[in-house]
């Protein structure tokens, strides 16, 4: 079997190289790990319709945490996250040189803060925010020191889906994810749903659209 | 409703004015039977010297239709296709092919056989879908006869005998046996007599008993249709075993069972020989060379007067200026891609949901349904692979490919398994309804629409509830999205019909969207 891979993808190959412009298939995709605006959209802008959140303007220390922990299995594992659930295999795949191309493609789109699709009450919000200001900054712009990303201008839908995922112990229930497990406690800070798009309604303020 | 006449009254009333004929035409009006046979006609005039530039987003079946006419009628179509293939959801997998599944690469190494492939989306093409098989023949498509429903094929409940399985006639002629013996114990002589004269009562009462093939006392007693327990060429058939209602009764995969022949996927079915991506090379043996492939849309911009597209390929951002644009992306796509598209018209595309089917095949090591009479057609089972299929075509080679589980309705169950899993679960499934079937196949291959690359769905859904229908919400969101923003961008596809998963849909979104297109675009001079 191990013997014939070799001619199986020559054959692949001259078939390929063969092929007339009519065929339905090109030639062998060559693999690339720059998949991700198929679902995050493009430019990395986000897309609701698959429920994929924007990824421009995403810190780089942000996103390979991330990316690893996808990787690591330590995000994306419970059945109930279903997005989660979706991007684990696709990191799964991902090297340390891949995630650090990634990282560099995703430095290179324009970050304008995502549209505004969740009502809530703002007041009640912002007194919910005060705690969430200590690590995530007044202006939920984020910061490294704590290890806290900026939410301003992310998906509010997005925001919503992971806070929910918080509150139900869908993330951050990894031993290994301490940041996901503070986060975890933090949520039920909220109470319900209500408490969550009050918040994220508030976070909806900071960025300029 | 006062006033209301019963179908069969009304037809019986047209039989008495005006004959047969008049009531096959009324026929057509209630709705009881389809429409004429020919394939509907797109009048559309040529291009003139300006507004000349067609952008088709998406090589799936509309957009290379939308390609195929305008591109006749002396328009300039340029199609973008994101990923490495046209043809969308129609999708041939053969030797040496790669199943570009996000996290999950697959490529295929079934034997490199002329009928050795899988049609891992459209598989089938109903009779009565006439303006797809017009194509075919326009395109010298050739085709042949595809087997949906076939008697001799299983059914398998672990709740039904303890698991064994039976053959579908069997299960078949009993229920239909049992359910006629209801009937006919329902209609006694008087109750008949009440809204039927008595010839239509006595043809009623024949057809229940020819239907059950009941007895003469119209009891229910087996059927030789069930097959020979012994016997039946050089000696006489000996009936087999009936079983017992009560047992037939413990699958829900009845329901499925005697529908199976309905609707559009009953008989006559056909397929393209070769696999059903002839027909995408049928189009782009016509218009092959306008498609860009791996360009990705990134922004699409209506203006007054035309539309303005960019999008990426090899890393690159590239223009493309059109007139009119003609866009087939997926609804959950094309909300990640940048647009001026109106509030409303962005609200309704991200309401409709994204279809979860999944398909599986295995190459199979030799034919082993065929020595069990089984040619073609489908094996239930109620477990989550719910089906196999048995080719309908390479009868009689050395081997063949079996479909090995296709959940068209859920699939995330799958979905969410990884390569392996899914492999193990269609295995041990399948080992159900032929024993030793984990040595008899191999090679498998696994579609989960919801992840494949570029796709990230099936088929679109239109309906957050089946029972009731189209809701009020949904018929204006449709409306908002078949009308062309602008009168410059038109979405098309199977999604934008409600009718979506077919093939003929998406030809008939084109046709509506040329038809509309031909309406706006400056008369040409005769």
């Amino acid at each position: 079997m191990r013997s014939l891979k070799g001619s199986f993808l020559t054959v692949v190959l001259l078939t390929c190289l063969l092929a007339s412009i009519n065929a339905v298939c090109q030639e062998l995709e060559p693999f690339n790990d720059r998949y991700c605006t198929t679902c995050h959209g493009a430019d990395g802008r986000g897309n609701e319709g698959v429920q994929a959140p924007r990824l421009a303007g995403m810190e780089d220390w942000y996103l390979i945490r991330q990316l690893e922990n996808f990787r690591a299995g330590i995000r994306g594992m419970h059945p109930q996250d279903i997005e989660g659930a979706a991007m684990q295999p696709m990191a799964a795949k991902l090297s340390d040189a891949s995630i650090a191309d990634i990282v560099e493609w995703a430095d290179s789109w324009p970050a304008e803060p995502a549209g505004i699709t969740v009502q809530g009450d703002v007041v009640r919000g912002e007194k919910f925010y005060a705690v969430c200001a200590t690590c995530h900054g007044v202006h939920a712009e984020g910061s490294e020191t704590l290890g806290a990303p900026a939410m301003a201008g992310q998906n509010d839908w997005y925001l919503v889906t992971q806070l929910k995922n918080f509150m139900a112990d869908y993330r951050g229930n990894h031993r290994d994810d301490s940041y996901g497990q503070q986060m975890r406690s933090m949520a039920r800070t909220l109470g319900d749903e209500v408490g969550i798009r009050d918040v994220v309604s508030y976070i909806n303020t900071f960025a300029e659209r | 409703m006062t006033d209301y006449v019963s179908r069969r009254e009304f037809l019986t009333l047209l039989g008495v004015s005006g004959g047969t004929a008049a009531a096959i035409l009324a026929g057509t009006a209630l709705g009881l039977l389809p429409g004429g046979a020919a394939a509907a006609t797109l009048d559309l005039q040529m291009a003139g010297t300006e507004q000349r530039r067609i952008a088709i987003l998406g090589g799936g079946l509309s957009g290379l239709t939308v390609a195929y006419e305008l591109s006749k009628r002396g328009y300039d179509c340029t199609i973008l296709e994101a990923s490495h293939r046209c043809g969308g959801r129609i999708f041939t997998v053969r030797n040496g092919d790669l199943i570009d599944e996000i996290g999950n690469r697959q490529y295929c190494d079934f034997d490199d056989e002329p009928h050795m492939y899988f049609n891992a989306g459209a598989a089938r093409i109903p009779s009565t879908h006439r303006n797809i098989l017009a194509y075919c023949k326009k395109l010298n498509v050739e085709l042949e006869i595809f087997v949906n429903e076939n008697k001799t094929s299983y059914v398998q409940d672990k709740s039904m005998l303890g698991g064994q399985r039976i053959r579908n006639i069997e299960y078949t002629t009993h229920m239909k046996g049992f359910m006629a013996e209801l009937m006919a114990k329902a209609l006694d002589q008087e109750d008949l007599n009440a809204p039927f004269s008595e010839s239509e009562a006595e043809t009623l009462l024949g057809m229940i008993r020819s239907f059950g093939d009941l007895s003469e006392d119209d009891l229910y007693r087996g059927s030789l249709r069930a097959g020979y327990a012994t016997g039946g060429f050089l000696e006489h058939g000996v009936q087999k075993e009936i079983i017992a209602f009560r047992d037939l009764l413990k699958t829900p995969l009845g329901r499925v069972l005697i529908s199976a022949n309905e609707g559009d996927t009953g008989p006559m079915l056909l397929q393209p020989k070769g696999g059903m991506d002839k027909i995408v090379e049928g189009f782009l043996a016509q218009v092959g060379d306008k498609v860009k492939y791996r360009a990705m849309v990134a922004s699409v911009k209506v203006g007054e007067n035309g539309v303005d597209i960019t999008y990426d390929q090899d890393g690159v951002r590239h223009p493309l200026q059109a007139d009119y644009c003609f866009n087939c992306i997926p609804t959950h796509l094309i909300t990640g891609i940048n647009n001026n598209f109106p509030a409303e018209y962005v609200s309704a595309l991200k309401y409709v949901r994204r279809g979860e089917a999944y398909k599986a095949a295995f190459q199979a090591k030799r034919r082993f349904w065929e020595e069990e009479d089984i040619y073609g057609g489908i094996s239930w089972m109620n477990t989550p692979s719910l089906q196999i299929w048995y080719p309908s075509h390479g009868i009689h080679q050395d081997k063949g490919v079996v479909l090995g589980a296709y959940d068209y309705g859920g699939g995330m169950y799958h979905t969410r398994m990884t390569q392996q899993q899914r492999i193990e679960a269609h295995l041990s499934d399948g080992e159900k309804l032929h024993p030793g079937y984990g040595q008899l196949v191999e090679k498998p291959i696994t579609v989960a629409w919801h992840r494949m690359n570029h796709m990230l769905g099936c088929s679109a859904r239109w309906r957050r509830s089946f029972s009731r229908g189209w809701s009020y919400e949904e018929e204006t969101h449709y409306k908002t999205l078949q009308q062309p923003v602008n009168g410059r961008h038109y979405l098309i596809g199977d999604q934008m019909t409600m009718h979506s998963a077919w093939q003929e849909s998406a030809i008939l979104s084109a046709y509506w969207a040329m038809a509309d297109f031909n309406q706006r675009i400056p008369v040409t001079q005769a």
